[in-house]
């Protein structure tokens, strides 16, 4: 397969349009969680699934749990949405959600699926608002995984080209912090590429 | 109150889900009729009045944090589905089963008419995909719990049994713990060397070619085998070696089971051998010739010989240079004997100055070939005073004993020894 090209005009629309998301999510948890946090400006890159399998290695620590969530998103703009967060930050951020010294599992859960719909919600809402598609999302799933092997090898070969694009959330006061991955590949790429290229279009006209 | 008809609450009616519509706080506006028929409530008595009124014990703090999250993002928002039911709960009538007594819900919160604070809740029943879910991890437990016994049971092995695992061409592959530290080895020492290096050079290759073959035979080989520690301690070994085959029914490994039997063995060479000499003694010879040789003569119809030598005037060594030397002269003889004969061959102590043989597989002449070349070996032997050997022979034919063998054998020597003696006689 033929690997689609970023230039350096495509990457500073995508890099603009993803701060802009961030600062939304950011804006959008303090308001509806009552958590007040910062998220790192994002990195975008262009990797096969190998390149992405070490970027996880490399930006997890392989010593903790995390409750790992993933939300599928489909349409003009399709891929996978990755929440990733410690399971001592999750436990503290169901305190904080459910008030209580002891979340259950389940509070825990929610309160992590909760988290990761505004993310997804806001991040790639925005994004998609700019690039003036719509985008559908599914029920999202969560699962503790120890270490960080997120991705299975095996299962997930078929993949040409993925774009990264990964953050990193902090709430000091929660003592909260997670990282986020937003997958998409292949023909969605060369659909995103399509769509920046409109954008510009658009801004330069 | 009367349904007003509608086309978009006919498709709502029509939905294989529940939906409801409801404002923030928490009243119904619309109650589609999957619910009706599987709540029990109708719409008529759900639509203006508030959930809270029928399903108190819901979450509501989270529920309206949801419905904000949906309003505010102008996007869904969902329940987790993995977990038990945390929203209103439905019965189920599955009577097959009884895992889930209520309905497994996947619940999607949706912005439905933003500006009026409305949602649309869709409730959708995944409790065939949640009971499955449940069996599988019960199932997955299960295994969890054989593999952590297998795990105990497997370290049991690895730290108790003499264990060798080798590949089909015979080179080793795996050691179990105990075999390593029982005979003095590292954990990967012997990884990669062909078995027979284990093996003393006292197991003669004839047994383990036999080995060999019977395992490429895909037949399991059982037998005695002496292992050498890697400070070169020989040690006995009762050994078990099962060929393994795959699923397609291709060898992959052979696996040597060893039990040490050293202690067995040197009880039974106590029971078995003459202390000075180290050959046979009388009680093992005749165990082999009654057991082995005549059972496998009458099968085959092949014939063997007897051989009796007596040493020459052994009494005058031992009244002139003493007991001691004399015995010397019992040792050095039954080395010489020992190193002379042929392999099969059985020689033993008879008692005093006497040594007994069996030969297999003879007739006269090679009997008498064979003990001439004995006589010879002692003859030249290199001692503080010459000796020499007179033997007598006797060759089994139909209908012979053990006696009878032995009666003309004794008979033959005494001619040997009536003849001059150093002379083998035939009777």
């Amino acid at each position: 397969m033929k690997l689609i090209e970023f230039s350096g005009d495509h990457l500073d629309v995508l890099r603009e349009l993803m701060n802009i998301a961030v600062g939304n999510a950011t804006a959008s948890i303090a308001d509806l969680l009552k958590a007040f946090g910062t998220m790192h400006i994002p990195k975008i890159t262009i990797s096969d699934i190998t390149g992405l399998k070490q970027y996880i290695q490399d930006t997890i620590p392989s010593e903790n749990s995390h409750y790992v969530t993933k939300q599928l998103f489909g349409g003009p703009l399709g891929g996978e949405f990755i929440f990733v967060i410690t399971d001592e930050s999750a436990i503290n951020f169901g305190n904080h959600l459910y008030d209580i010294d002891a979340p259950k599992d389940a509070d825990i859960y929610d309160a992590v699926i909760e988290l990761t719909n505004i993310l997804s919600a806001t991040m790639i809402s925005r994004l998609t608002e700019e690039l003036n598609v719509k985008v559908q999302f599914f029920v999202p799933s969560t699962q503790i995984i120890k270490g960080n092997n997120l991705i299975d090898l095996d299962e997930a070969q078929g993949y040409a080209q993925i774009i990264i694009i990964s953050t990193q959330m902090e709430f000091q006061n929660q003592n909260i912090n997670g990282h986020i991955f937003i997958l998409t590949k292949d023909a969605m790429i060369q659909s995103l590429k399509d769509l920046i290229d409109h954008k510009l279009e658009e801004l330069y006209a | 109150m009367t349904k007003p008809v509608d086309y978009p609450n006919i498709l709502l009616d029509a939905l294989e889900h529940g939906v409801m519509i409801v404002d923030e706080e928490f009243n119904v506006v619309y109650w589609n009729q999957w619910l009706e028929i599987n709540t029990g409530h109708t719409y008529a008595s759900m639509v203006g009045k508030s959930l809270l009124t029928f399903y108190p014990d819901i979450d509501y703090r989270t529920l309206q944090r949801k419905i904000r999250t949906t309003l505010r993002l102008n996007s869904p928002t969902f329940y987790d589905a993995s977990l038990n039911n945390r929203f209103i709960p439905i019965p189920r009538n599955k009577i097959t089963s009884s895992v889930l007594n209520t309905m497994q819900l996947q619940v999607t919160i949706s912005p439905y008419v933003v500006d009026q604070r409305m949602v649309m809740i869709a409730v959708y029943d995944i409790s065939d995909l949640h009971e499955l879910k449940l069996t599988l991890q019960q199932q997955m437990k299960k295994i969890a719990q054989l593999n952590v016994e297998l795990q105990h049971d497997k370290q049991i092995i690895d730290d108790n049994l003499l264990i060798v695992k080798t590949d089909g061409e015979f080179h080793i592959i795996e050691v179990s713990k105990a075999f390593n530290v029982f005979f003095g080895f590292e954990e990967n020492e012997l990884i990669g060397w062909p078995l027979q290096i284990i093996y003393s050079d006292k197991t003669p290759l004839s047994e383990y070619t036999h080995m060999k073959k019977t395992l490429q035979d895909l037949e399991r080989w059982s037998g005695e085998i002496e292992i050498l520690s890697k400070q070169s301690k020989a040690l006995w070994m009762d050994a078990v070696v099962t060929p393994w085959i795959d699923h397609l029914g291709v060898l992959s490994s052979y696996t040597a089971i060893y039990h040490d039997i050293t202690d067995k063995k040197r009880l039974e060479l106590l029971a078995t051998t003459d202390p000075l000499t180290k050959l046979y003694n009388r009680y093992r010879f005749d165990e082999i010739f009654d057991v082995t040789l005549m059972r496998e003569h009458w099968k085959t119809g092949d014939s063997f010989a007897l051989v009796i030598a007596d040493i020459d005037h052994f009494k005058h060594i031992n009244d002139a240079y003493g007991h001691q030397r004399g015995d010397e002269v019992l040792v050095r003889i039954a080395e010489v004997l020992r190193r002379t004969l042929r392999e099969g061959d059985t020689l033993a102590r008879w008692g005093g100055e006497e040594f007994i043989f069996l030969l297999p597989h003879v007739d006269a002449l090679r009997a008498i070939l064979v003990a001439e070349k004995l006589r010879v070996a002692v003859e030249k032997l290199s001692l503080f005073v010459n000796v020499q050997l007179s033997f007598g022979v006797s060759l089994f034919v139909a209908g012979d004993t053990q006696e009878t063998l032995l009666n003309r054998a004794d008979t033959a020597l005494y001619k040997a020894k009536e003849n001059g003696r150093n002379k083998v006689e035939l009777l």
